[in-house]
């Protein structure tokens, strides 16, 4: 467990940069008045980064990726819960690679 | 959840340790992702000459695959390495990390009525997988802010873990891809949106953000089209607000 005295100027900026990130979105709402047009589109907001990280994978997905969503998709209709949804959907991708499709 | 929030741009939450626990718990198969890709990280970065305590406090301070092995190959192409550029570092963390704003800004009605201390201690260990998690779980009526704090832990001490894990005995990492751990996140969100999306009012919104996401994915990939998806759907939210009886949530 070796600490290069140089590491700690990078350490500090890595850690400065990444907080900034997490922070400084939460803090800059603090002027803006959350109106209920605000508020919908705060709430749209889950929704569409979600939508934004599957439909890239989705949109270049091979097999396994397509039948993963796919059986997502059927285990949310069938009230499977969304946990093991994902787990589900995780597992079908896993065995479609396996597999070699 | 009907009452207009207009004065104090907050709702009342409150901050328990059941309610940690509660998201600790339900982010535990999102750790054993964030495990597979720490040990990954632990390898690269000693691959990189980086030393175990060295990748540790990175990955306790940075957290984020993604901007660590972007800074670490910052990091490796400098001679000596101490030498790097920290102007280029921060702003090669704060691209590949910019979707964190606009989760923070979404997180802001509900942790707003918490401690600054809660609030953005929670905030540090924000991820993408445990803010979705907590979102979904806030749009079924989670209102403890200690969800976010518990499932963030529920990621944040696993990677820790295998980051520690990796950089001390890398030869033994597993193919993240062969588990399927790429698509983790994937289908984490596939099954959030598909339970999330009820409303008819819902279609817009998933429209616009799949077009915009696949419009920046050809231009830029990695995380613009997440923040893209992100702002063209808190836009077409946004316009679509109808008073009253509507279906906003």
């Amino acid at each position: 467990m070796t600490l290069d005295a140089a590491f700690i100027p990078l350490l500090l900026t890595m850690a400065a940069a990444s907080f900034l990130c997490r922070a400084s979105g939460f803090w800059l709402m603090r002027f803006v008045p959350v109106t209920p047009r605000v508020q919908a589109a705060l709430n749209a907001t889950p929704l569409a980064v979600m939508v934004g990280i599957v439909a890239p994978a989705a949109a270049h997905g091979n097999l396994p990726e397509i039948a993963g969503l796919g059986a997502i998709f059927i285990a949310v209709r069938l009230n499977g819960g969304d946990v093991l949804a994902a787990i589900v959907g995780v597992a079908v991708l896993a065995a479609v690679r396996t597999a070699g499709l | 959840m009907t009452e207009p929030r207009i004065e104090s741009n907050a709702e009342t939450a409150c901050f328990t340790w059941s309610g940690i626990w509660r998201g600790f718990l339900a982010g535990q198969p999102l750790g054993i992702g964030t495990f597979v890709y720490g040990l990954a990280f632990g390898l690269v970065a000693r691959q990189a000459s980086i030393s175990v305590a060295e990748a540790l406090l990175m990955s306790a301070v940075v957290y984020s695959g993604s901007a660590q092995l972007a800074a670490v190959s910052v990091i490796s192409q400098s001679t000596p390495w101490t030498s790097a550029n920290l102007w280029l570092i921060a702003v090669t963390i704060m691209i590949v990390n910019a979707r964190y704003v606009l989760y923070g800004a979404a997180t802001r009605p509900w942790l707003a009525s918490v401690s600054p201390l809660k609030s953005y201690g929670s905030l540090f260990i924000l991820g993408d997988g445990n803010w979705i998690l907590s979102m979904k779980a806030h749009a079924d009526g989670e209102r403890d802010a200690g969800f976010f704090l518990g499932s963030g832990l529920a990621m944040y001490t696993p990677w820790l873990a295998g980051t520690l894990v990796g950089a001390s005995i890398g030869s033994l990492v597993p193919n993240p891809k062969a588990l399927g751990l790429d698509f983790l996140l994937v289908a984490f969100s596939a099954a959030a949106a598909v339970a999330l999306a009820k409303s008819r009012n819902d279609i817009w919104t998933v429209a616009a953000a799949a077009a915009g996401a696949l419009a920046v994915q050809q231009i830029v990939p990695g995380g613009w089209p997440i923040v893209a998806a992100g702002i063209v759907g808190a836009i077409v939210g946004y316009l679509r607000w109808k008073p009253a009886g509507s279906t906003v949530r």
